[in-house]
């Protein structure tokens, strides 16, 4: 951690700013500027349709912005890949959740943690000590975020998509979390769950946060919103309504227009 | 001047042909978006069954058959009308049970439906040609435009019937209810359900009149070239198909515009490049790839079709077929995949069990049977990497298997024996020194031919590496000074150890399971590391992959290069067991073959390959003694046709479906250490 050289507030961790995406003739995100703060738990929440997974689709690498900037961690990474977003530490979950068929769940989680392998090729099939600790400490690694994420070490053998939903949604966030982000991004993880499994998953994430990883949380339950995030952005038709900490936003008449008027 | 004009003038005749046939392609892929390559033997036989309908007789199975004899546009329109019933047929049976199966799956059908037909014709007229009775109109004096070109009455009876058949069909799918029906699927097949046009039958359309244009393309180049052959349709067939991605897969215009460009390049590119005429079939490949790199959705096309769905290759159940079948291919399935996951101690079984039966089998000629199934096995192994494991379709694998023999091969004879009169046995080493060697040439070949098709995905992807190893094998028959050419390279020396000629068919049998055992190691070595994590995450889902942090394009390439590598490897093996090797042995049927093995034997797992090799190769021994396939010994083929046709009605997710390999190194896993403690 930098020691804060008493600047009130430090450089925020991810800086999006003006940023605008159109799909064909539908923009789907307007002039948006939006910062997470470092350590924090950052919600985005908004109606559907509001343009949430878009804004967190731009802020891995999914999709290009029409027009914008990103700034990571002091380096612009507009440019990049979608990989190089997940390397510099930008780690996600999907809304549909998106695990590997046919693969196990030590090895879905396991392939989260691409980037820290390096063994070449040779060493590979001449299985060179190295390359054997390395496996051998992403495994063990595996494990404990397996058992991190709430799921015992008896479902490691079984292949992912053949697991609960609930389940299914705790080994995309181990699968995030091997590669040690600097920014988890959560795309609805509580959608679908019941009362006693969101309360498991919301404590997950303060836990995740108490590591020293920033949280974005795409969210639709204002209870859990409320009582976990730090700060807040709120999304309508593309546009920012509202941004702030929780209490202010929640209480500011528009946001409740924006959400009271509708079904959520 | 006036030879420009006759090339433009001959261009114009094959460019009407080809754009016939693209049609047919592009409408079937439009409705139903399969890559049918079943046409070009529609093509065939359309030009068959119309000169045998024009002759007095002809010899059938053998035997002399009377025929009506009938004048040529009669017999044309017979036989496309046979020949469009025979797609609907082909519709019928062995597509449209696979109508929302997975990308593979009806691919396979195609091209099973492709060597069933070609084996049927080459069954019932023989292995020879078939010459074309000429029609009267084509003894007229022909036609000389500007006193220098000149044109046959039938060149422009070709460009006529051509055109008119186009204008006709447009006409056809701009009036009637039908053809706007069809018209509508293309646009959006969904939709197209959603309002309630009856799809089905839409679909049978597009095949009729699609095996109706690949009948009459066929028969008018039968026509022109003066012949029919069972192998006539397979090249014009892959040029209707780069026509039609040429203009854009899916649109008639497209098709009409790819074929004429084809067709007038071809001409000019035989007439004006150096050796043209030998070159002329790269040219159309060349243009297919170049195309396809710069703009892979075609000159008229939708970029959308680039692009496939997530998964395996295949998959989905059948819903045909009785109980017990399903319960028959559940257990074979289970057995297969208890036999994938059994890992070492299994694969050493399986060793010990290849090194007996080695050892003891008192038959040569087995013994060289059992050699070619290592061999397929390991050059299926080497495929499954990129098909199995990445899920990338690539259809122009022979080629990596192509360098690694041409490299030994040329070493060994043209170079060092031809020109320096280098006896092999006092090198013998150097066979050694060219296994690695040639694995690392076409693991640069691979890459090479990799980069460019990075951007595309399902179908396109096939049709690109395809046309990639039909330049490798164009360019082996015509590059005469390094090749050869077609007369291929004899005299290639038998393995040799320290002056030991390993020459003996017991000697190579052991000398391929030791290579094998190196390929199996190495695969299994990468597939079961972080390395074989990515390329399934690619296979099931890259946009995921890309997320975790997976440089996709990156491991696609070294994907591509693991199995060039495999596939060089075993070609120098494979050049010195066979002591000849020439252009035929690296077609695409044998590129086809290999997909097939690695299909039976279970995609993404290490025996599969081999369980593969062993199922048809004994097979097509034991075959022989049959009295009918003694007579007819290309039914062999037909017969692997139809087994695989039922095979993937009934069971498209393939034999092995629930097979899998476990990805993580053996021994890296805490509870295994503790064991081990
Ligand atoms: N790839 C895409 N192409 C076209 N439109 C899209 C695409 N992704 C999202 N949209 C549109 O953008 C808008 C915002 O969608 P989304 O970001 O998914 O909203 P939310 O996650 O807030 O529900 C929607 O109208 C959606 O239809
Ligand atoms: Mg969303």
């Amino acid at each position: 951690m930098k020691p804060l050289t008493g600047a009130p507030s430090p450089a925020p961790l991810l800086e999006a700013r003006a940023i605008t995406v159109r799909f064909g003739g539908l923009q789907a995100v307007g002039d948006l500027d939006m910062a997470i703060g470092r350590n924090a738990i950052h919600g985005l929440i908004g109606p559907n349709g509001a343009g949430k997974t878009t804004v967190l689709n731009v802020l891995t690498g999914f999709v290009r912005p029409t027009e914008g900037e990103l700034v990571f961690d002091g380096a612009e990474i507009g440019g990049l890949g979608v990989n190089g977003f997940a390397r510099r530490g930008l780690a996600r979950t999907f809304q549909n959740i998106r695990l590997f068929g046919a693969m196990t769940v030590l090895e879905s989680v396991l392939v989260g943690a691409h980037q820290r392998f390096s063994a070449n090729a040779l060493s590979l099939v001449f299985g060179r000590r190295a390359a054997r600790a390395a496996e051998a400490a992403m495994i063990a690694r595996a494990y404990e975020l397996l058992a991190f994420v709430g799921l015992g070490a008896e479902v490691a053998d079984r292949v992912a998509t053949t697991l609960s939903y609930g389940h299914q949604r705790r080994v995309e966030i181990a699968r995030a979390l091997i590669s040690s982000p600097k920014l988890l991004l959560l795309d609805e993880p509580l959608a679908g769950m019941n009362a006693v499994e969101k309360a498991e998953i919301a404590d997950l994430v303060r836990q995740v946060r108490a590591q020293g990883i920033a949280v974005l949380l795409i969210e639709h339950d204002m209870q859990v919103v409320r009582r976990l995030c730090d700060h807040l952005t709120v999304l309508e038709y593309g546009r920012k309504l509202a941004d702030g900490p929780p209490e202010q936003v929640l209480a500011d008449p528009a946001v409740q227009a924006a959400y009271l008027g509708r079904a959520r | 001047m006036d030879y420009l004009g006759q090339l433009l003038a001959n261009g114009l005749v094959l460019g009407a042909i080809y754009a016939l046939a693209a049609v047919a392609f592009t409408l079937v892929y439009g409705v139903v978006r399969l890559v049918n390559f079943a046409f070009g033997e529609l093509f065939m036989l359309g030009a068959f069954l119309t000169a045998s309908l024009m002759l007095p007789e002809v010899r059938l199975l053998g035997a002399i058959v009377p025929m009506p004899g009938f004048s040529l546009p009669v017999a044309a329109a017979g036989a496309i009308a046979l020949t469009a019933a025979l797609g609907v047929l082909v519709d019928r049976i062995a597509y449209r049970p696979l109508r929302n199966a997975p990308r593979l799956a009806p691919l396979i059908t195609s091209i099973a439906v492709s060597v069933v037909l070609q084996s049927l014709a080459q069954t019932v007229w023989g292995a020879e040609e078939l010459r074309f009775p000429e029609f009267h109109l084509a003894t007229l004096p022909p036609v000389v435009l500007f006193d220098s070109i000149y044109l046959s009455v039938m060149d422009l009876v070709v460009m006529a019937t051509a055109l008119a058949a186009m204008l006709g069909l447009s006409a056809f799918i701009a009036r009637s209810s039908l053809g706007r029906a069809m018209r509508a699927s293309a646009e959006d097949q969904m939709a197209a359900t959603l309002v309630g046009i009856p799809v089905n039958r839409v679909v049978a359309a597009a095949f009729a009149i699609g095996s109706g244009f690949a009948a009459l393309a066929g028969l008018l180049y039968a026509q022109t070239y003066g012949f029919a052959h069972s192998s006539m349709g397979f090249l014009p067939g892959l040029k209707a198909l780069t026509a039609a991605v040429l203009g854009g897969i899916g649109s008639i215009p497209g098709a009409a515009l790819g074929g004429l460009i084809l067709g007038l390049v071809e001409a000019l590119g035989s007439g004006y490049l150096p050796n043209g005429t030998a070159w002329k079939d790269a040219i159309s490949f060349v243009l297919l790839v170049g195309l396809l790199y710069l703009r892979p959705q075609g000159l008229l096309g939708k970029p959308e079709l680039n692009s496939a769905g997530r998964g395996s290759l295949l998959g989905g159940a059948s819903e045909f077929g009785a109980g017990w079948l399903r319960a028959a291919f559940g257990k074979l399935d289970g057995g297969l995949a208890r036999a994938a996951s059994a890992g070492t101690p299994a694969a050493l079984g399986l060793l010990a069990l290849a090194l007996v039966v080695g050892a003891l089998l008192p038959s040569d000629y087995w013994l060289r049977i059992l050699t070619l199934v290592v061999i397929y096995g390991m050059l299926a192994s080497g495929l499954n990497v990129i098909v199995g494991f990445a899920g990338l379709l690539d259809l122009g694998f022979v080629a990596f298997w192509a360098v690694g023999a041409y490299l030994t091969s040329i070493l060994f004879v043209l170079v060092l024996k031809d020109q320096f009169g280098v006896e092999p046995a006092t090198i013998w080493w150097l066979l050694y020194l060219n296994l690695p060697l040639a694995g690392l040439l076409a693991a640069g070949f691979a890459v090479m031919l990799g980069t460019p098709t990075l951007r595309l995905r399902g179908d396109y992807l096939a049709i690109m590496t395809l046309g990639f190893g039909e330049i490798v094998r164009v360019v082996a028959i015509n590059w005469m000074d390094l090749t050869n050419g077609p007369m291929g390279i004899r005299g290639i020396p038998a393995p040799n150890l320290f002056g030991i000629a390993l020459g003996s068919p017991r000697a190579q049998f052991f000398f391929a399971l030791a290579l094998a055992v190196v390929v199996v190691f190495a695969i299994a070595r990468l597939v079961r590391s972080y390395v074989g994590r990515a390329w399934v995450a690619i296979r099931e889902d890259e946009e995921a992959a890309e997320a975790m942090g997976v440089p996709t394009a990156r491991y696609k390439l070294y994907a591509y290069a693991a199995s060039g590598f495999v596939g060089g490897f075993v070609g120098v093996f494979y050049a010195h067991t066979q002591q000849y090797i020439s252009p035929l042995n690296f077609s695409l049927f044998e590129n086809i073959l290999l997909l097939m093995l690695v299909v039976l034997g279970g995609l993404g797992t290490f025996i599969g390959p081999f369980v593969g090799a062993l199922i048809w190769i004994v097979f097509l021994q034991l075959a022989l003694d049959l009295p009918f396939v003694q007579a007819y010994p290309e039914t062999r083929f037909a017969l692997l046709g139809i087994v695989l046709i039922v095979l993937m009605v009934f069971r498209p997710q393939g034999l092995a479906a629930s097979a899998r390999v476990a990805l993580t190194m053996p021994g890296a896993r805490p509870a295994n250490a503790k064991e081990a403690a």
